[in-house]
């Protein structure tokens, strides 16, 4: 018996916002998380007190899905970075920062916030506007002609991410390989509706990370195959092996119809009945001339056994997530019943081979084609290994977007500042018209841009983990960083060599200025230029669909946390 | 119709032709071009003993054979399929694996658990019922195949859903409306928006009707002419408002309907374009209105034709001591003249200017006086048709939003008021009048003090004064809909107002019959 309980009132808060509570959570959680960003981000580790997997980690994806925040102010916020992330795998860290950092900066101003959501929307379309026009100064155009900008991109997402403990010859390495497994995966000819090939992750823990690798084809991993053997493998007349893809179990576990009952006389065996079906099958098989039979499920001993005697080789327990690659990579089609084989479910495979890494056994199933490949990833210990794999999705995630929109944005926090520059310049410029439009007056709508420009300066400074200035440059824009130790009046010019992403130098005088510290006192900023020169080489760069959605997404939400005046909590 | 997606921005959002299933292909197997459909409901794999009956094995031989045919049926069936050429199946239940790979291996698409209100809105579309494969006409032709233009699948975030664009035998065009946000709370919020604004757009499109038309009367000539002026004052602002002069004369009501469907989806396109507050219905309606405006906005008669017969002064209820009984005034200032059952949209006859009516609402309740005046003024609706209008409000009539038709009804309900000798109603219509006023008052709140006071001084200054009132919010809305949540809200207060005794119970109400069927057990 149930017990029924009373229902409890839901409670009710108003002004959430104003909540002391609430500050220092947010406050708290912009912390930590701006404490992540970025190549010198500080880990953070994950553990439950009573033990179990212990989790390192900087990436947001990770700790957002594993904290539990009290308020529901917060858990909008971080729905809304993780719904963010399952989308683009990238940005996640910028997205929450920045919204935090919106947050905070708006609310601080004293200003209804209805007007304050009408103007930030406004400074939003200007950024939107601009980054998607050609005169945006903190976008490169990708070229897929030249690997060098797509090693860009994929250095700065595994540079990102600390926690996995790389090199720069590990990320050099790495890059190269998940390049090349991307490259891969695009098919050769192109037909109206082209689909991008899949790279299957294989773990190997314990191993260097130069130890990773890409083959074109499958691995399955099979413990009882032995290595001395060298493998005997039927072939076709044009020298390929056929392939015969099961997906249903080829144990002879009896049919068990769903409705209905069965009635068996006695003396009759179903079960041998199935084996001797199976073995029908075996023989029609073998008659078909396959050399390769891969199941999903189980295959029977005996079954087995006749396979082999036969010199076909049989691979079992392949398991679900193997099947839709390998249909694709065979041309077989995935054959779910053992009593009438068609033999235009048949596929194809070039070679069959053993290969092995620390102390698995792999059967590997090389294709004609590299529609499918397979990336052997290794890492030192586990929970670097689980950062490295998401690390690599990411970069996989990143590249796949860049090739529908080939467009990359500068890294290193130079976004940041180019676009708060631009959005100084622009609103110094706005013509009367618009502040009626919006319905807000010029110091209005002043405040709030500047609150826009320094939360987006903030995440740039949220790079730097020490203690280091931040500078931003009057010309281009860019963002640049002081070591740490020097006295905040030095001559900048002599500290600074390279800007955030790397594609200005210090060879001009560009009339630096501190980013931090200045909230509130008027910049006069000129329109920030394009960099004359845009080398492709070694820059730190962003992923353009994946940070502008970011962007639209933080402004959203804080737009969204702003407006709440009341929470109204259901406890039952 | 729509599908949520989290995680976008908003300006993600659009609308797609055809209709969006949430789940992926079971088996797809490209196609392109037009291409047939075959709905099923049950399982195409013939079980080997049907529910609540026995199969007997005599032997191993028998049994195998069973099986065989089981798999040779589900293969004919989609061989048969093929030759039909059908590339869709769609299935209410799930499907064995069997019927899947026959299914890719005659090259026809299949997408499983379709929920019944799914089966429904195809079966609706495309006219369609289920086809029966078992029995004997596994030969003949199918003949229950709807038509498709496409079928592909498509990428919502990071789910593939079924996008198929049914050729439709019916009116209904199904379009579906991706939605985009950052939370699944505010792509709800969304949804819901919308529909208050398509519910919104519908009732536009009613009209209050009268049934008779009368002359007016000498007494009511001099209100008439009151109107009139204020017609004309009307009529003034809006040849200002409108910017398209060309508008001034009728546009036929057919031409209105006509470009009404584009108007809507050009709507939905406009509203979801990084639009406004996502939780605000508000802001999504008045964009919904700002291209109707362009067509109907202020469909404006001549002068001359603004005679009395346009400007209507429907009423609006109150109330007076001990209520328990209702009785509604009829009053017109022009020709026509209108009783307001408490149901609302009932409309009787007219009756002379001075004449009173009353009418019995409560039944069987005690008989006290009570004089109900509502009172309308249409501004906008001012005559399509060539001729006096027949109906109280036009089809599609608007007001501009910011607290403007409460205004005008606040400032109709007083002149009204002023010349009633009957101070009870005066009263009452005061009250009416002020509380009106509520609306605009808790509008003008949330921005600098006093902007309420600036706000109703300057609008009833112009309207003293036969001058336009001054315009500044951008959004419309629909009159017809402000006239019904008026009379609700009246009825509401009314039936509140009779109420003398709340009686708390524990247990939860139960309807009378659940309680004769229980029984004493």
């Amino acid at each position: 018996m149930s017990r029924l309980e009373a229902k409890k009132p839901p409670l009710f808060s108003s002004e959430p916002l104003t909540k002391d509570t609430v500050i220092q959570s947010l406050s708290l959680l912009s912390r930590v998380l701006k404490s992540c960003y970025g190549p010198a981000g500080r880990l953070k580790q994950l553990h439950n007190g009573v033990g179990g997997y212990v989790c390192t980690t900087s990436q947001s994806s990770a700790i957002l899905s594993r904290l539990s925040v009290s308020h529901p102010v917060l858990s909008v916020l971080m729905a809304s970075v993780q719904n963010h992330v399952s989308r683009f795998s990238d940005c996640g860290l910028f997205t929450a920062i920045l919204c935090c950092s919106l947050i905070e900066n708006f609310k601080s101003l004293n200003i209804a916030s209805c007007t304050v959501i009408k103007i930030s929307k406004h400074l939003l379309s200007l950024c939107m506007d601009y980054l998607k026009s050609e005169a945006c100064g903190c976008r490169v155009s990708v070229d897929f002609s030249s690997v060098e900008t797509l090693l860009c991109l994929v250095r700065s997402v595994l540079r990102s991410k600390p926690a996995c403990m790389l090199n720069k010859t590990e990320v050099d390495h790495l890059a190269m390989l998940i390049l090349k497994a991307f490259i891969f995966a695009v098919p050769c000819h192109v037909e109206t509706n082209a689909v991008l090939g899949k790279c299957v992750i294989v773990p190997v823990k314990g191993r260097r990370v130069v130890d990773s690798t890409v083959l074109p084809g499958l691995l399955i991993e099979t413990p009882e195959i032995q290595l001395a053997k060298p493998l005997t493998v039927k072939r076709t007349c044009s020298n390929m092996i056929k392939i015969a893809l099961f997906c249903v179990s080829m144990s002879g576990d009896t049919f068990s119809p769903e409705e209905g009952t069965i009635t068996v006389h006695h003396g009759i065996s179903l079960e041998m009945s199935e084996l001797n079906q199976l073995l029908n099958v075996g023989k029609q098989l073998v008659n078909d001339g396959v050399g390769l039979v891969v199941c999903q499920k189980v295959i029977h001993p005996s079954l087995k056994q006749y396979l082999k005697e036969n010199n076909v080789i049989a691979v079992d327990r392949a398991g679900l997530s193997l099947v839709e690659p390998l249909s694709r990579m065979t041309g077989s089609k995935p054959i779910a019943s053992i009593r009438l084989l068609s033999a235009s479910s048949y596929g194809s495979l070039k070679d069959v081979c053993i290969e092995s890494f620390a102390s698995k056994h792999f059967v590997h199933l090389i294709p004609d084609n590299t529609v499918v490949c397979s990336l052997i990833l290794c890492n030192r210990n586990e929970t670097a290994w689980d950062e490295l794999k998401c690390a690599c999705e990411t970069a996989e995630h990143v590249l796949q977007l860049t090739i529908k929109e080939p467009l990359a944005l500068l890294g290193g926090g130079c976004t940041e500042t180019h676009l708060a520059s631009y959005i100084r310049h622009k609103t110094c410029s706005l013509s009367t018209s618009s502040f009626k439009d919006i319905d807000c007056s010029q110091t209005q709508y002043q405040l709030v841009a500047d609150g826009f420009c320094c939360s987006l300066e903030s995440v740039a400074c949220s790079l730097n983990h020490d203690d280091g200035e931040i500078l931003t440059d009057m010309v281009y824009g860019h963002c640049w960083f002081v070591p740490p130790g020097f006295p905040s009046v030095s001559n900048w010019s002599d500290l600074v060599s390279k800007c955030g992403c790397g594609i200005n130098n210090n060879t001009e005088n560009l009339n630096w200025r501190l980013l931090q510290g200045q909230f509130g006192s008027p910049i006069t900023q000129g329109c920030p230029k394009e960099p004359s020169v845009k080398v492709a080489d070694f820059l730190t760069l962003d992923c353009f669909a994946a940070k502008c959605s970011g962007l639209q997404v933080a402004l959203e939400t804080a737009n969204l946390i702003l407006d709440l005046s009341y929470v109204i909590e259901d406890q039952n | 119709l729509h599908a949520a997606v989290a995680g976008l921005p908003v300006a993600c959002s659009r609308v797609l032709p055809g209709l969006v299933l949430r789940r992926d292909f079971a088996a797809y197997c490209p196609a392109s071009g037009d291409l047939r459909v075959v709905l099923v409901t049950e399982p195409l794999r013939p079980a080997l003993a049907d529910p609540g009956t026995e199969f007997v094995v005599d032997s191993e031989g028998q049994y195998q054979a069973s099986l065989h045919w089981i798999s040779r049926r589900t293969e004919a069936f989609m061989k048969h399929l093929q030759s039909n050429d059908v590339k869709l199946l769609l299935s209410s239940v799930k499907q064995e694996e069997v019927v899947i790979y026959y299914a890719k291996l005659y090259g026809v698409s299949v997408v499983e658990c379709l929920s019944s209100e799914e089966i429904a809105l195809i079966r609706e579309i495309t006219g369609v019922s289920p086809y029966m494969p078992f029995g004997n006409n596994i030969s003949g032709e199918i003949t229950e195949t709807a038509a498709a233009t496409f079928c592909q699948p498509l990428l919502l975030g990071s789910k593939r859903c079924v996008h198929i664009g049914f050729t439709s035998v019916c009116a209904f065009q199904p379009h579906c409306l991706i939605l985009c946000g950052p939370v699944d709370g505010v792509n709800e919020q969304h949804a819901v928006a919308l529909q208050g604004a398509f519910t919104m757009l519908q009732q536009l499109f009613k009209r209050v009707d009268q049934r008779e038309e009368c002359k007016a009367e000498g007494e009511s000539q001099t209100e008439a002419s009151d109107v009139c002026s204020w017609h004309s004052s009307s009529t003034q602002k809006q040849v200002i408002t409108e910017n398209m002069s060309c508008n001034s004369n009728q546009v036929s009501e057919r031409q209105w309907k006509k470009s009404r469907d584009e108007t809507e989806t050009q709507i939905v396109d406009s509203d979801l374009q990084g639009r406004e507050n996502p939780a605000c219905v508000q802001t999504d309606l008045q964009i919904l209105s700002n291209p109707i405006s362009h067509i109907k906005e202020f469909n404006v008669a001549t002068e001359g034709d603004g005679s009395s017969g346009d400007i209507q002064k429907p009423h609006a209820t109150g109330k007076r001591t001990g209520d328990v009984h209702e009785n509604y005034k009829s009053d017109s200032f022009a020709d026509n003249q209108r009783n307001y059952s408490t149901a609302v949209s009932a409309v009787d006859g007219a009756n002379a200017v001075t004449e009173c009516e009353r009418l019995d609402v409560g039944k069987d309740l005690e008989k006290t006086s009570c004089n109900i005046v509502p009172f309308k003024h249409e501004e906008s609706c001012v005559s399509t048709a060539q001729n006096y209008s027949n109906s109280l409000i036009e089809a599609g009539s608007v007001l501009p939003v910011g607290g403007y038709f409460e205004i005008l009804l606040h400032y109709y309900i007083q002149c009204y008021a002023k010349q009633l000798q009957q101070s009870e109603v005066t009263v009452i219509s005061n009250v009416v009048a002020d509380a009106l006023l509520s609306i605009p008052k808790s509008l003008y709140r949330t921005t600098e003090r006093n902007s309420f006071t600036k706000f109703y001084l300057k609008a009833i200054n112009a309207l003293r004064k036969n001058q336009p009132l001054p315009l500044n919010e951008k959004g419309l809305e629909s009159v017809y809909c402000k006239y019904q949540l008026v009379v609700s809200v009246l009825h509401c207060v009314t039936e509140l107002l009779s109420i003398d005794l709340v009686i708390g119970v524990k247990r939860p109400l139960q309807k009378i019959e659940d309680n004769d069927s229980e029984g004493d057990f």
